[in-house]
């Protein structure tokens, strides 16, 4: 839905800066989840200590953006697709917010993990990362360009993301239980990829509210999901 | 909310000479309910309520056709009275008008011309009772003989209100009911709406689209004499489904 310019035009304003903010918010956590990655596959527990100060930034922009969305709300009285764009505006800060908490604790583990001897699987994890980084990206994309389609695909896509954690479990589990050594380190890299399969989650709510957005109506709750972990493993 | 219908009307196009001024428009009024009109000026929706107690009969160059149903009997047949149809169907006006009268005088009014009260005890219950349910009644009820006009704008405004439900009308239209009210008369005047629905059917014609959201439990939009969408308050305020009702109400050029 295409829509005309206010009559009063600071109104337009004031939802420009509403989606600025939320671009911005999105740009961070971004680099977050980016940096978090990159100190986990390179080792580099000063990136990840970097990573862990600027995620107070997204905090601060979470409670910013609220602020604003209710002046907006308590000033203009917005209606309709106005009104969706701002309560959506608040729970995709939100979102935004957690998944800056979730890509802080993939740089906590990484430095942990900095210090322990590199394995095979590590290599699954950056790559279930990418694949997260690029529906974060997109998801992103979509919000800024209002597309409903694209928020949908994704959606359905996060499936995807789901299976590759369930794979990492399980090799995770079958390595540890070789070798109990083990234990320490498959336990942070289970977290890690829990927390990527987190933010995936997060970016499907993204999409929900992306589609609420414009429709006006709920995408509904019949997504498509992995098969819940844990349960398809051999008794251990 | 019911969705027994009070007031039905089908394919109604109103004409001021060569003025199309109300097109085809179909809408019901349902019984115990809300309905609001909203839409720019000039857009049909006064017109259109003032259809429904006949208000435009004195206004020669004004054709109206179509179908105006209230409870199944034709509002225009020949047989119907205008005055009578008034008592049933009640109007509040956006300027308060009280009578130049006593207050007490301006509420007896209706009751007395319409022979509907027997004696004096009658009339001063009637009275009692319209000016509570408008609830206007602790500010005026030592002074019942002051004049109505003595009052402030927004206790005329509830005294007109009062006047209104005097005749026990089953349809109430209010016409801009509060916009030279301030806050604290409004917010009376819509508390009153609201309990005014348990007993009647109330169609309100307003520009301020927040009180129609407040008041209403159904809203229709009108534009340039269509009546664009009619459907539940919650729907047309959240999720219009026309583009022009979604601009209009968001506040966008249309």
């Amino acid at each position: 839905m295409t829509n005309g310019r206010h009559i009063v035009s600071a109104f337009d304003d004031d939802l420009i800066t509403v989606q600025a903010k939320i671009s911005e918010m999105g740009g961070l956590v971004e680099e977050l989840l980016g940096e978090a990655l990159e100190a986990l596959k390179n080792r580099d527990a000063e990136l990840a200590q970097a990573v862990i100060t600027k995620d107070k930034r997204m905090d601060a922009m979470e409670l910013g953006l609220e602020e604003l969305s209710i002046q907006i709300i308590a000033l203009r009285q917005p209606m309709a697709e106005d009104l969706r764009v701002l309560i959506s505006a608040i729970k995709i800060a939100s979102t935004l917010e957690r998944i800056g908490d979730l890509a802080k604790n993939i740089a906590r583990r990484a430095i942990y993990l900095s210090e322990a001897k590199p394995i095979k699987i590590s290599q699954s994890i950056i790559h279930m990362g990418q694949v997260t980084l690029r529906q974060l990206s997109e998801i992103l994309d979509a919000h800024a360009k209002r597309d409903a389609d694209l928020a949908v695909d994704i959606w359905n896509r996060d499936v995807e993301i789901d299976e590759m954690y369930n794979a990492i479990f399980r090799e995770l589990v079958t390595y540890m239980m070789e070798d109990s050594r083990m234990i320490g380190l498959g336990s942070q890299l289970l977290f890690v990829a829990k927390n990527l399969e987190r933010i995936g989650d997060h970016t499907t709510h993204i999409s929900e509210m992306i589609y609420y957005v414009v429709k006006g109506e709920p995408l509904g709750d019949e997504r498509p999901k992995g098969e819940p972990i844990g349960l398809g493993v051999a008794p251990f | 909310m019911t969705n027994e219908v009070k007031i039905s009307t089908k394919n109604v196009d109103v004409f001021y000479g060569d003025n199309h001024a109300i097109k085809d428009v179909s809408v019901d009024i349902l019984k115990n309910t809300v309905t609001a009109f909203i839409g720019p000026s000039g857009c049909g929706k006064s017109t259109f309520l003032r259809c429904l107690n006949r208000m435009n009969d004195t206004i020669d160059s004004c054709k109206i056709t179509g179908e105006l149903l209230m409870d199944g009997e034709d509002i225009y047949a020949k047989s119907v009275d205008p005055v009578q149809l008034r008592a049933k169907v009640g109007m509040v006006f956006q300027k308060p008008n009280p009578f130049p009268k006593s207050i007490f005088d301006n509420v007896a009014y209706g009751p007395r011309i319409h022979g509907l009260v027997g004696n004096k005890t009658d009339l001063e219950e009637v009275v009692e009772t319209s000016l509570r349910r408008a609830a206007i009644w602790n500010e005026v009820k030592d002074r019942l003989d002051a004049p109505g006009t003595s009052l402030s704008g927004g206790q005329q405004q509830r005294l007109c209100i009062a006047r209104a439900i005097a005749t026990a009308p089953e349809v109430l239209l209010m016409d801009e009911p509060a916009s030279s009210l301030d806050p604290i008369a409004t917010a009376q005047i819509e508390e009153l709406i609201d309990e005014l629905r348990n007993n009647y059917s109330v169609v309100i014609v307003t520009h301020s689209m927040q009180q129609a959201a407040r008041v209403s439990q159904k809203t229709a939009f009108f534009h340039m004499g269509d009546m664009v969408e009619y459907g539940d308050t919650t729907a047309i305020f959240t999720n219009p489904v026309d583009q022009r009702t979604q601009d209009y109400i968001t506040g966008r050029f249309g």
